[in-house]
């Protein structure tokens, strides 16, 4: 057998082990459903916070104060501009008419004493010349009560039947709108972050298990630790591979369930390259993202003694994840800036960038020459990452940080070429 | 006729810390062989095994394994127990072992099947599908044992077999690792305990310092320290003392004193002239543990010169 079917043979053996032990345990079923749960956390959240602010909605108000002879025009045109906002949130609070008293202006300002509401804009006066009080945020509630009153003029000119015959058609896009394609970006960008954040970490698990277990010095006596680092990262890419299949099959056939609206939204966010090679795209930096950062994880978690020297270990490495996600996502929104060139070739942002470039742009030579240039630092990554992991695995002893230990000390631990 | 070696090594040197941990250590395994590597604790004993198995590389030296002077291109027909035991808490024994065959190259379902055999034959059959994390600590270190020859490898490497072990474990390793010679692999054990050495080995090499400071069989070794002799006059009596040697101490009832180089007949004919008798007298053959005492102290004392 060559050395490398055996290097393969290694890889895999080691590999099915890590997927096996990840996968056949009920904790897996846990880990499978953490979006259920961490949505669940944010569906409960946000349906507290929109209760909340319901409540307060509920009883804000915005007062026209105008002759009772106009109080059913005032209520007929606010019908009728309120049809244009798609959510009852979206609208102006609800509006109360007032018949004036003596003083008109010092009612308008009494209004805002109200201890029983919450008014925020409140009209008087003639309609030809009327006066809008408002809150300092609420000039929009202020510029609506201005057109009620102005649509109720021109009405006294034309009449409130309305004035044109509309024939409405929908109509479905043949290419994919330039909001579509930013949102379905910063989708992209936002659910590779998601994806290796949740992920990649996977592999600092692994390496935490062989530490605390000790299986690593049998592993390390057994095969090259070549073959246990590409087996421990193809393992842990196995498991995360299918975590995307099952959400990926379940989010594609969740427009199923989904009400017609939410659908039609959904199939808004169509990426500019088409959704099966958009699909590949991601897939592909998917598992670029995945080997840089696994690498990363691996290297430096085999310089650690203890799980929690891991754990300390990977923080660093998880801020950094964030910060390339938020670069990504700053370069979406400038595609022809420096950012957006940097984001592109920075290795660690490269694939997040280029993910949300792959949702917005319809060349797909710039994605081959990408994933190129990612591979050759995922190669140059792993490579420097097998050497990192080497160091640090093969020395035992005492609890402090292997690189401190490896500072004070001559050890060479490379191949010296005796042999 | 030179005698096929499993294990060839020559100058092995490796530096931690620019302290010379292993120093200049030749070993020379015959195959077919058991062979002790004896040494206290941090004698370099390791370290050793693990520059021969190619785990890492000597700073400087040759070695050659199963013939080839790349031990990783043999993995395979090697079988490695390390100091540091450790399993999959989840596996099931058979698995576990299964496992470690697969890492060596063995097919899965073979390994199971073999795995079940050798549990049964090392008394652990009612283990077969027991949890590692359910074993003692005992048994699970005869199932790591029985996953390092699973494999049937040409070579077995074990860093303190012994360790940890009950006597009824004990018992139960030396007759694997007999039985693992029987079938023809060659044994290579490093040990600080002289017992298991002095039963099992056909040759062996004390480390003491990092650097080799005998090689050779037990009886050989034994050889390096002169026999004693345990002599109990009829009476005890003042003016025996000025009949034995000089190195003669009174111990108990008799009398030890070291068996001169023209023997204990001369020794013996001054006594019974001086009239004092013989109520008994023995022949002792120094232990391994005395050869080795001997070697770690002498080689303790130069370290510290």
């Amino acid at each position: 057998m060559s050395r490398f079917r055996i290097l393969l043979r290694q890889i895999w053996t080691i590999a099915r082990r890590d997927f096996v032990a990840t996968v056949f345990t009920p904790t897996f079923l846990i880990f499978l459903l953490a979006p259920v749960v961490m949505g669940s956390f944010g569906a409960i959240g946000g349906l507290g916070a929109s209760a909340a602010s319901k409540g307060a909605d509920a009883k804000t108000r915005i007062v026209a104060i105008v002759d009772p002879a106009r109080t059913a025009d005032i209520a007929a045109f606010d019908l009728r501009l309120r049809r244009l906002y798609r959510q009852p949130e979206e609208a102006p609070p609800l509006l109360q008419t007032l018949a004036p008293a003596a003083d008109p202006a010092a009612q308008a300002r009494a209004q805002f004493d109200d201890k029983r509401i919450d008014v925020v804009a409140v009209l008087y006066g003639p309609l030809a010349t009327p006066h809008v009080l408002y809150t300092p945020t609420s000039s929009r509630s202020g510029n609506y009560l201005a057109l009620l009153a102005e649509e109720a003029l021109r009405a006294d000119r034309s009449g409130i039947a309305p004035l044109s015959t509309v024939t409405r058609t929908v109509v479905s896009r043949t290419a994919p709108s330039l909001r579509g394609a930013n949102a379905s970006g910063f989708f992209a960008v936002f659910a590779l972050f998601f994806l290796t954040l949740l992920l990649a970490g996977q592999v600092v698990s692994a390496v935490a298990e062989e530490r605390g277990n000790k299986v690593i010095e049998v592993l390390a006596a057994a095969v090259p630790l070549e073959s246990v680092f590409f087996g421990k990262l193809l393992g842990t890419f196995g498991v995360a591979v299918l975590f995307l299949a099952f959400w990926g099959t379940l989010i594609s056939q969740a427009s199923v369930l989904m009400p017609p609206s939410f659908a039609a939204g959904l199939a808004g966010l169509t990426p500019a390259l088409g959704l099966p090679v958009f699909t590949l795209l991601f897939f592909a930096y998917f598992t670029m993202a995945y080997m840089l950062l696994g690498a990363v994880f691996l290297g430096v978690g085999a310089q650690a003694a203890s799980v929690r020297e891991i754990q300390l270990l990977s923080l660093p490495i998880t801020l950094i994840q964030v910060a390339m996600f938020g670069l990504g996502a700053v370069a979406l929104s400038r595609p022809d800036s420096w950012i957006s060139t940097f984001a592109a070739i920075f290795p660690l942002s490269s694939p997040y960038y280029m993910a949300g470039r792959a949702a917005q742009s319809g060349s797909l030579g710039i994605h081959l020459l990408a994933l190129a240039w990612q591979a050759l630092w995922v190669a140059i990554f792993i490579a420097v990452g097998v050497r990192a992991f080497r160091r640090g695995v093969l020395q035992s002893g005492s609890g402090t940080f292997r690189w401190k230990r490896r500072r004070a000390s001559s050890d060479k631990l490379v191949d010296t070429g005796v042999s | 006729m030179r005698q096929e070696l499993a294990v060839d090594a020559h100058g092995l040197v490796k530096l931690f810390g620019g302290r010379r941990v292993v120093d200049g250590v030749d070993i020379s395994v015959p195959k077919g062989a058991i062979y002790g590597v004896l040494g206290p604790n941090g004698a370099g004993k390791t370290t050793t095994l693990r520059m021969l198995l190619g785990i890492i590389e000597p700073d400087a030296g040759e070695r050659t394994l199963l013939g080839h002077n790349r031990p990783r291109e043999v993995s395979d027909r090697v079988g490695y127990l390390p100091e540091e035991r450790g399993l999959y808490p989840a596996m099931r024994a058979k698995d576990a072992i299964a496992f470690m065959g697969a890492l060596r190259g063995l097919d899965l379902k073979t390994g199971r099947k073999r795995a079940v055999t050798l549990l049964e034959a090392a008394g652990l059959g009612h283990a077969v599908d027991t949890r590692i994390r359910k074993l003692s600590k005992g048994m699970a270190q005869l199932v790591q044992l029985l996953g390092s020859v699973v494999h049937q490898p040409d070579l077995l490497v074990l860093d303190e077999p012994f360790s940890g072990l009950d006597p009824v474990n004990q018992e139960r390793l030396e007759a694997l690792i007999l039985a693992e010679r029987d079938r023809g692999a060659t044994v290579l054990f490093s040990t600080h305990v002289m017992a298991h050495a002095e039963r099992l080995c056909d040759r062996l090499a004390i480390i003491a310092g990092g650097k080799r400071r005998f090689e050779g069989t037990v009886g050989e070794a034994r050889a390096m320290l002169p026999m004693r002799a345990l002599y109990t006059p009829t009476r005890d009596e003042s003016g025996v003392a000025a009949h034995l040697p000089q190195d003669a101490e009174h111990v108990g009832d008799g009398w030890r004193f070291t068996v001169p180089d023209d023997g204990v007949e001369r020794v013996l004919s001054t006594l019974i002239a001086a009239g004092h008798g013989i109520s008994g007298l023995s022949i002792e053959r120094p232990s391994l543990h005395d050869v080795f005492v001997k070697v770690v102290g002498r080689a303790a004392l130069e370290d510290m010169k």
